[in-house]
């Protein structure tokens, strides 16, 4: 369509943002590739090998599992008359608020050699020691991969199911008539037609296990991401941490450029989803399984871990705690608020630049500023290092040119390079939610202002803004929501003795206390609902 | 009365494809103008350029003496005074039918605004809305609203992008009927996009015929179904059927007999189209010597005005391909049957012939 505006200033400002926002991984990835060739030998033959053979197990038994239980689930909600269908709907959905290294960290809690369950097993049957019997061992990369899909797994639910509603009924309807059951209905028209969207989803599940690093750094399953930590952290080595961080961001480009192929695909409308479906009937058998499966991934991804952590809260908390939960709290909110705040000016600021601007490349600055989202936290986190580093130097030096004392690291020793990196890191979530709100917006409500005798400053105050208000706000609580959770970024990030909601209870974790910090991370869950309870609730408005 | 708009030479190409080419067109102060073509022939975009929503890339528009348009300058579309009815009217859905229509007039005083919107709303017969949001109005109404909101500003000259294609056929007569009465009340100049012709006879004062980006003929709407200047035209406009014939100095001659033409004009010996009306056709089925069955029929629909037919040439009738013809309009209260033959006569009237373009 024709954009109306060319507003000279707008232009500059929407692509000097978007380059801002591109220009730490650059910065990042060319210190990757130059870094020297002897470096990257070294690595490659001691533990680069290993490292990229775990992420990349690792990546393949989380998508296989995840896959397992989203399309599963999905098929059996929509598809079958399973009881508790309408209850079942949401709760699957829960799992999503719980970060994977809490998981991880309660089950290994109760299911390791020292946990109830064993120790019950063994009184129950006597069992003197471990040779005795078998029990599966958690800390390991299967363990991990189950964690993972586990709480990773209601994005393919959440996809496919939202696929088979929105599916053209009259399609089904075309295929019975056409004398196939409803069983087989399902297995040539309704899975087929979903497929685009399972592998858009299993793609965002591949982005997450790749970027994941408390899980995996908790099993002590050394991969890409905790081998950035370690070698920056643990070494001080920047170049090696760049180059590892260099070829991580490599496999989540491969998996972007998946993603996006598999999202042109993603154009089964529906005008009439609203049509009664015919549902497959379970046998009482069947029933039962279908029920133990979704219960179990209920139970075992969001109920149960809920269930530990409020035991734990109640046992364990105390004055003490809650204060130091008000302080990191705080922080959480500080760092969470300016991020958001940011982020969705951006949104607006670059949306809108598309939306009304004569400019063939318009898109250019919104697709380059969400770029960041794919970028797991660590590599993120060596890509602000990288570059605002030597800023900081270059600052200091030339305010000690002209006589005064140098500040110190101001911008990668301070809060704006966790801001810079969550902002990074949530653009495309805060793009993805205007854009979404603006494509709303009837095109030729952007022309009827002009028709009116009103200029682009009174459009934008008078009608864009106005009606994007309410998609403005949800923009800003889904990046408030994601920034509170980060953790990775912030832990390499986060200046001395600074810590976040997530950054603490994540140090409890690894010191084996997350008694200590039950509170805090009850509290992270329930952020994490938020997001999810609201998207439902808005899903089922339109 | 003056002329309120000319453009001259318009050309619009966008993304490497050109959409207009050197269009000219001018309109009279308050008349109405109604502009028809196939879909894709440039309609919407000629009005998007005069609005001020599409940069042209030669060219230049006038109105009242403004300059909007020539190759290098451009008024932006807010200056332009120019009013829109857009397609799905574009009212915006936060603000109230009162605030709607305030939109364009926050340049005068509040008394002479609340003046102004008082005085539309009661003509447009929308006083009891005006607080009412856009959701809560019917398709009608809306539209009014519209119309109210663009006419607010006074704009010098209005367009309406299609703007009965949302409107229930039944209404649709009656609010185009209702909307020329209070145009022609403010003295509007209006341009107005349609595809459907018949809108454009009840709505109208001038009619413009467009083409592949072209204005084929631009006249009052009877002077165009009587004369028109092409066969682009006549078939756009389905004004009737077509019948080759072979013209020769003073004749014409074609599978129905010889037609003597009045004026042996210039055209030399050529293939032509005769432009043939329903009612210009005399239909026999009875067979005496002075009838010989010359088609026969190919459709039968029962229509309003009696039987309608589709007839074409006899397979055996010619040696001559080019003069056969296979979808000649005939109205008749007499009943046929499918492949029935009948003799078919052309009434003398004003002969039209057209080339066909290629």
């Amino acid at each position: 369509m024709i954009a109306l505006y060319n507003n000279k200033i707008w232009k500059l400002v929407s692509y000097v943002t978007a380059l801002v926002l591109i220009v730490p991984m650059l910065v990042m990835l060319l210190g990757g590739v130059s870094a020297s060739t002897q470096l990257f030998l070294h690595l490659w033959q001691t533990v680069l090998p290993t490292y990229l053979e775990n992420t990349l197990l690792l990546a393949f038994w989380v998508v296989l599992l995840a896959l397992l239980f989203g399309v599963l689930s999905a098929s059996i909600i929509t598809q079958t008359n399973i009881v508790c269908k309408h209850q079942l709907r949401w709760l699957l959905l829960l799992p999503l608020a719980m970060p994977a290294y809490l998981v991880a960290y309660l089950y290994t809690d109760l299911f390791d050699y020292a946990g109830p369950v064993q120790r019950n097993l063994r009184t129950w049957f006597d069992w003197q020691s471990a040779n005795e019997y078998w029990f599966f061992d958690i800390r390991t990369l299967p363990g991990a991969a189950l964690m993972l899909a586990l709480v990773l797994f209601p994005y393919i639910y959440m996809l496919t199911r939202g696929t088979f509603e929105q599916q053209d009924q009259n399609l089904i309807r075309a295929s019975r008539l056409l004398g196939l059951t409803a069983k087989q209905s399902f297995f040539k028209v309704a899975l087929p037609l979903a497929r685009p969207a399972i592998a858009v989803s299993a793609s965002l599940v591949l982005m997450e296990t790749l970027a994941d690093f408390a899980t995996v750094q908790y099993f002590a399953v050394n991969t890409l991401t905790t081998a950035i930590y370690d070698t920056w952290l643990g070494y001080g080595d920047l170049g090696a941490a760049n180059a590892l961080a260099s070829i991580l961001m490599l496999l989540i480009l491969f998996v972007v450029l998946a993603e996006q192929r598999s999202r042109t695909g993603l154009r089964h409308q529906s005008a009439r989803p609203n049509l009664k479906r015919e549902l497959i009937q379970l046998s009482f058998g069947q029933q039962i399984l279908a029920s133990l499966f979704c219960w179990s991934l209920v139970v075992f991804g969001f109920l149960l871990p809920i269930i530990l952590l409020i035991i734990m809260a109640v046992q364990y908390s105390d004055i003490t705690q809650l204060s130091a939960l008000v302080s990191t709290g705080i922080n959480s909110l500080k760092v969470s608020v300016f991020a958001a705040t940011i982020a969705v000016f951006i949104a607006l600021l670059l949306g809108l630049y598309q939306r009304l601007h004569a400019d063939k490349y318009r898109h250019l600055p919104l697709q380059i500023s969400g770029f960041g989202y794919a970028v797991p936290g660590t590599v993120l986190a060596m890509a602000m290092l990288s570059t605002l580093g030597p800023v900081d130097h270059w600052l200091n030096e030339a305010v000690e040119f002209l006589g005064f004392a140098a500040p110190g690291l101001m911008l990668s020793g301070s809060l704006f390079a966790v801001v810079f990196a969550l902002v990074v890191r949530f653009s495309a979530i805060a793009n993805g939610t205007i854009i979404s709100g603006i494509k709303q917006i009837p095109q030729s409500l952007d022309y009827a202002p002009a028709s009116l005798g009103v200029n682009l400053l009174g459009s934008l105050t008078k009608v864009h803004l106005p009606i994007l208000k309410p998609t403005i706000m949800m923009a800003w609580l889904l990046v408030f929501v994601e920034a509170m959770k980060e953790l990775p970024a912030v832990l390499l990030l986060r200046p001395f003795n600074f810590e976040t909601l997530s950054s603490q209870v994540y140090q409890l974790i690894s010191d084996e206390m997350l008694e200590q910090g039950a509170l805090g991370a009850i509290l992270i869950v329930l952020f994490g609902l938020l997001p999810i309870v609201l998207l439902n609730k808005h899903k089922e408005k339109v | 009365m003056s002329t309120l708009l000319t453009i001259e030479q318009l050309s619009i190409t966008l993304q490497d494809k050109s959409i207009l080419s050197t269009l000219d067109l001018s309109l009279n102060e308050g008349d109405i103008l109604g502009l028809v073509g196939a879909s894709g022939c440039g309609k919407t975009t000629l009005l998007n350029a005069i609005a001020g929503f599409i940069k042209p890339s030669t060219g230049r528009i006038v109105i009242d003496d403004n300059l909007l348009n020539d190759g290098e300058h451009c008024l932006p579309a807010e200056q332009r005074q120019v009013g829109m009815i857009f397609q799905d009217y574009a009212l915006f859905p936060h603000l109230t039918v009162k605030e709607n229509i305030a939109f364009g007039l926050s340049k005068l005083s509040k008394a002479d605004q609340l003046e102004q919107i008082d005085h539309l709303l009661t003509l447009l017969k929308l006083s009891d809305y005006r607080d009412s949001h856009i959701h809560q109005l019917s398709g009608g109404q809306q539209q009014r609203v519209a119309i109210a909101r663009a006419l607010a500003p006074k704009p010098k000259l209005l367009l309406l992008d299609e703007p009965f294609s949302n409107i229930d056929a039944r209404l649709r007569n009656e609010l185009m009927v209702e909307i020329r009465l209070l145009l022609k009340q403010f003295k509007t100049t209006a341009i107005f996009v349609t595809h459907n012709k018949d809108e454009v006879f009840t709505f109208a004062d001038k009619m413009a015929v467009m083409a592949q980006g072209r204005l084929l003929q631009l006249d009052a709407p009877s002077i165009i179904c009587q004369q028109p200047n092409s066969y682009q035209v006549a078939d756009f406009l389905q004004l009737g059927s077509w019948l080759p014939c072979q013209i020769n100095a003073t004749s014409a001659q074609s599978l129905l007999g010889k037609v003597n033409l009045e004026t042996s004009d210039s055209k030399r010996e050529s293939l032509l189209y005769l432009l043939v009306k329903p009612s210009n056709l005399l239909l026999k089925v009875s067979t005496d010597a002075n009838n010989h069955m010359n088609a026969q029929v190919e459709y039968i629909s029962v229509t309003e005005q009696g039987n309608h037919y589709y007839l074409s040439s006899l397979d055996d009738s010619t040696d001559d391909e080019s003069l056969a013809f296979s979808k000649l309009s005939v109205y008749s209260d007499i009943v046929l049957s499918l492949k029935q033959k009948v003799a078919l006569t052309i009434r003398p009237h004003h002969y039209l012939f057209f080339d066909k373009p290629t």
